[in-house]
């Protein structure tokens, strides 16, 4: 039997950051990962992440993960089993894992658990037909195996993941015959929905799948509008030819092992489900097992990785490691997690969290033989953060178009247009994320109280360089030069498909619906380097239109 | 639920339900089964769900094998539109040790007295029946064609959805706190959703059963005892019977879907309502089973679990009307073999609240045999 200080299960962010942590304040750790590649939802996230600096936010996932492995690796104190999963938590506090084809045991003195979730799915007749995936496995066949799944693709579910999945298979080169959604509202990022609108995909919220149909596989799919009570209205059947049905209708955690090992745990519809019970350290109510990351709830990376690197310290300093140092790590990891989820995209987590909350246990941490499962205390006493925030009302809600006013209302002046280049920032909804802010090197994007405002751009410091263009991860900001000649403005907007225009070619202007606006000369095209990968694309457009094009087609591809 | 009841059956394991089945049938309609969680939730859903005939005491031989013939018809019997997954294989026993062998003889002759088709297996056709087993060390074996294994989730829901059909009433997720006893008769019961009154009340409570009892007053030496058991991925099938060996303390078997489900028992399991499973049991399990059939060597396990054998001190069941409460009767200790015999020992326990003839004699089942000494002693049990 293998004995060590800190056991960690999972290597998602949450578990890598967890590993750092512990091993950062002195302590030995065994990070157990089930896949060949540790990164967990990461290694297939090509997109930029949001969040603020300290969660590498402007990073895309992917390399977020790999930094975080490399980091791991180089550390002495950590050790990384790979491709080896966890079996079991035993009422001794013995671990099995699956491991290089053998039933290994391990003893650890702390457990981390940090096995993520998994994919739910929906139940409508044809749903076991060959072509219907989770919107994961798409996103894995795409970004990890390098297979294009599908040539036209029906989204089910506007959240992150179903408007992330869509524009990626976007990029991959499959068309996306819309996105459906059962609530009235996108769920997801607007930034994102913006995105995929210009490049000419529909969301349709207030639309569910009624079947797949298809013989032997998916040939197409029926979706209907609902009504309030979720019922289909009769008569607005549509067929949609497709070959494939991708769900993102969110993710359970997973939680089995917690389970087993006796944690309590508590239904929370606002963290997705059954999820384990911790205090504000990330212990359970089984002294010694702390859980972080998607299995406690489902949230985001960001959090999962401040998360994970809590839980890292709460362990180590409940081994007696950096007694000093530890306290101050934990209070701003607390913090961190605090500002991330402040924001009306954070109100569920602070309800969810609020709902089930560990009191503190004093005393003797060991993770010995499993005792009382006593000790929780329901702790409804709401977060002091202000709940006062706006969520967004107009129909931008609903199909992330901005509507006449809300652009009015973040447009520069008519002089400061006149005057010269200036950036446009289209972000109207209160996210946590703020990589813009960082991106201005001139201090001219700013937020009022913290990461989850919406940025405001200082005409007078903006000198329309267009800098922060490849760094927000929204894809979002935008430069207007008016003052490009007499009959033409310039456009200057973000760019992230194949192949990529070259000054000089002529390609079509989209809206921010994805329509056609004319087809206008690229004037300029700059990368924004091997990590970053955003291409800056500068259009001649008319003066009249340099406020409506927001995206570019080359070839019969929207984009 | 009402506030009254003819009987009111604590327990919805296959216990609590057959009974509750054969008491419907046999005119005592008005009866409710109540279960703390789910039906099958307690041994009957863990258990491994085996049917031998092949026993070493008359008594049990005589209710196996009639049960036997109740599983043969159940979804019929029962009017069960579901599949009860009856699987009739046969149970090859082997022996390790020569005194174990010698049983085996005594066991063959009684089994033939009350009409089992048993036989004992010379060394040499053992293969002939598990073709991939390792003789090593094998002094003899006994099969029976006709024993085999069912599912124990379906024969539960054929009797209770066949007792609803009658008019029986069942409540989950309802627990029995309480008994009610005035002048040494059994009232009611008291329960998690309030009390309810009855003139018979049955204790069906398995490896709760003696705590139950206590709460009537009545002192009855069953003992809960910790039984582990797992469960493999499904493979093609190589394995028709049950494979059992009393020495090495297992039981294994493929099931019709492929999968091999196999348990055993630990002579050194303290007394307790524990329900955890345990890495030791799981290692030692395998490693014990793949010495005698080599070929599971590869299986994944998929799932591991424990449950409790109701254990009397005489390995038999014990049914008995409380001297403490009149018409407050328990039905339990079986000691592991409990789903095997239940439709033999529902149709007994009815006949005799029906005031029914029955060729078995009731009594003999009653905790008095430990102090007269007439004990129901079963040498094979794992
Ligand atoms: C399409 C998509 C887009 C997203 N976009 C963003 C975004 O833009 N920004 C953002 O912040 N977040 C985003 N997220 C969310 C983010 O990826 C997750 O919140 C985050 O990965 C959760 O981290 P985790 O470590 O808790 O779990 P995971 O990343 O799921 O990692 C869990 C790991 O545990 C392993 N594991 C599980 N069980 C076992 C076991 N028994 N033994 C060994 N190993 C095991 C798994 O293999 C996995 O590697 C996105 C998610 C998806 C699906
Ligand atoms: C691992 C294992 C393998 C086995 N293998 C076999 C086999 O191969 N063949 C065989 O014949 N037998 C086998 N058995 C034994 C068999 O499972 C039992 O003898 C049989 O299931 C007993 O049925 P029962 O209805 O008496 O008890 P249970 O199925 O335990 O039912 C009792 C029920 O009472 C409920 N209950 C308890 N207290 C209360 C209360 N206060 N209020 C309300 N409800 C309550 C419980 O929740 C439970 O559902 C095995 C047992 C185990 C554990
Ligand atoms: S365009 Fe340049 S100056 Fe203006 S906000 Fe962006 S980075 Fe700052
Ligand atoms: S504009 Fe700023 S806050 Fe909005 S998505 Fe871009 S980087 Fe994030």
């Amino acid at each position: 039997m293998k004995h060590i200080e800190v056991m960690v299960i999972g290597g998602g962010p949450a578990g890598l950051c967890a590993a750092l942590a512990a091993s950062s304040l002195g302590a030995k750790v065994l990070l157990v990962e089930r896949d060949e590649i540790p990164g967990g939802q990461l290694v297939k996230q090509t997109h930029k992440f949001f969040g603020s600096e300290k969660q590498y936010a402007g990073d895309r996932g992917i390399h977020i993960g790999q930094m975080l492995l490399e980091n791991v690796i180089a550390e002495q104190d950590i050790e990384l089993w790979t491709d080896s999963t966890v079996l079991a938590i035993y009422e001794d506090g013995v671990v099995t894992v699956e491991h290089e084809g053998k039933h290994t045991k391990v003893k650890p003195d702390r457990l981390i658990i940090a096995t993520g979730a998994a994919e739910k799915f929906l139940s409508f007749p044809g749903n076991d037909l060959p072509g219907v995936y989770g919107a994961g496995a798409v996103q894995t066949l795409m970004n990890v195996d390098g297979v294009k799944p599908a040539k036209r693709v029906l989204m089910v579910g506007a959240g992150n993941i179903g408007l992330i999945v869509s524009y990626q298979l976007k990029q991959a080169g499959v068309e996306i015959a819309a996105v459906i959604e059962g609530l009235p509202k996108i769920g997801g990022y607007l930034v994102h929905a913006s995105k995929i609108q210009r490049a000419g995909i529909p969301v349709l919220t207030r639309h569910t799948i009624l079947e797949a149909y298809g013989n032997g596989q998916v040939e197409g799919a029926i979706i209907a509008s609902i009504d309030e009570t979720w019922q289909p209205i009769p008569g607005t059947e549509q067929k949609i030819p497709c070959d494939a049905i991708c769900l993102a209708v969110g993710l359970s955690p997973l939680t089995e092992l917690a389970w087993q090992a006796g944690c309590a745990m508590a239904f929370v519809r606002e963290l997705s489900g059954h999820v384990p019970v911790v205090d504000d350290l990330l212990e359970s109510s089984r002294p010694g097992i702390y859980c972080a990351g998607d299995v406690s709830g489902i949230e985001e990376a960001s959090a999962a990785m401040v998360e994970g690197r809590l839980a890292g310290l709460s362990a180590a300093f409940s081994l007696g490691y950096e007694a000093n140092e530890a306290k101050a790590l934990q209070q701003s990891a607390m913090e961190e997690l605090a500002e991330l989820r402040a924001g009306p995209m954070g109100q569920h987590i602070r309800d969810g969290i609020n709902k089930v909350k560990l009191k503190r246990k004093i005393g003797n941490h060991a993770f010995e033989n499993q005792t009382e499962k006593s000790g929780i205390v329901k702790d409804y006493s709401s977060d002091a953060t202000n709940t006062c925030r706006a969520e967004i009302k107009t129909s931008l809600i609903n199909d992330g178009i901005p509507t006449k006013e809300e652009l009015d209302a973040i447009y520069p002046s008519d002089k400061r247009l006149t005057e010269g280049p200036i950036a446009i920032v289209e972000c109207f909804q209160e996210i946590p994320c703020n990589p813009c802010v960082k991106a201005c090197k001139r201090g001219a994007i700013s937020m009022l109280r913290d990461i989850n405002d919406v940025p405001v751009v200082d005409e007078e410091l903006c000198n329309g360089c267009g800098l922060c263009i490849s760094l927000c991860p929204g894809l979002a900001i935008f430069v207007v030069d008016k003052s490009y000649s007499g009959d033409m403005a310039l456009i200057k907007l973000p760019f992230e498909y194949v192949p990529v225009p070259k000054s000089g070619h002529f390609v079509a202007g989209l809206d921010r619906a994805g329509r056609e606006l004319g087809r206008f000369e690229v004037v300029r095209v700059t990368s924004g380097g091997d990590k970053n990968k955003t291409f800056t694309v500068s259009l001649a457009v008319p003066h009249d239109l340099v406020m409506e094009v927001r995206g570019i087609r080359i070839g019969e591809q929207a984009i | 639920m009402k506030k009254s009841y003819d009987v009111v059956i604590i327990g919805g394991g296959i216990i609590g339900c057959s009974v509750a089945f054969e008491l419907a049938k046999r005119g005592r309609k008005d009866v409710l089964v109540v279960e703390q969680e789910y039906l099958t939730s307690g041994a009957t859903g863990r258990c491994g769900a085996g049917i031998r005939q092949q026993w070493g005491s008359m008594l049990n031989a005589t209710l196996a094998l009639e049960s036997t013939h109740v599983f043969e018809n159940l979804e019929e019997y029962t009017g069960y539109d579901g599949d009860c997954g009856l699987n009739q294989g046969g149970y090859l026993l082997i022996a390790y040790t020569e005194k174990e062998w010698e049983q085996f003889q005594k066991n063959l002759e009684i089994q033939h007295q009350v009409g089992i088709n048993s036989h004992a297996v010379p060394l040499d056709c053992i293969k002939e029946i598990v073709p991939h087993i390792n003789t090593d060390g094998i002094q003899g074996a006994c099969f029976c064609a006709s024993d085999g294994h069912a599912d124990p989730f379906h024969c539960t829901y054929a009797y209770a959805k066949g007792a609803q059909g009658m008019g029986v009433e069942i409540v989950t997720y309802t627990k029995v706190t309480g008994l009610k006893v005035e002048n040494g008769r059994i009232r009611g019961v008291a329960t998690t959703r309030g009390d309810i009154e009855a003139k018979v009340v049955i204790n069906a409570t398995g490896g709760h059963a003696a705590q139950m009892a206590m709460l009537a007053g009545d002192e009855l030496p069953i003992f809960p005892e910790r039984h582990q058991i797992l469960i493999t991925e499904p493979v093609a099938h190589i394995m028709n019977p049950m494979v059992m060996s009393f020495h090495r303390h297992f039981y294994v078997q493929q099931t019709p879907h492929g999968s091999v489900i196999m348990g055993m028992g630990d002579p050194n399991e303290p007394v307790s309502l524990n329900t955890k499973a345990s890495w030791q049991y799981l290692e030692h399990n395998a490693w014990v089973v793949t010495q005698t059939l080599p070929a599971f060597r590869n299986l994944r396990v998929v799932r591991q679990w424990a449950g409790h054998y109701d254990m009397s001190p005489d390995r038999n069941p014990i049914i008995n009307e409380a001297k403490s409460a009149e018409g407050f009767i328990t039905i339990a200790g079986f000691s592991g073999h409990g789903f095997m015999v239940a439709p033999r020992t529902a149709i007994l326990v009815s006949n005799y609240l029906t005031g029914q003839q029955d060729s078995l004699d009731i009594s003999r089942f009653s905790v008095e045999r430990y102090k007269t000494g007439e004990l129901l002693l079963e040498p094979s049990v794992v």
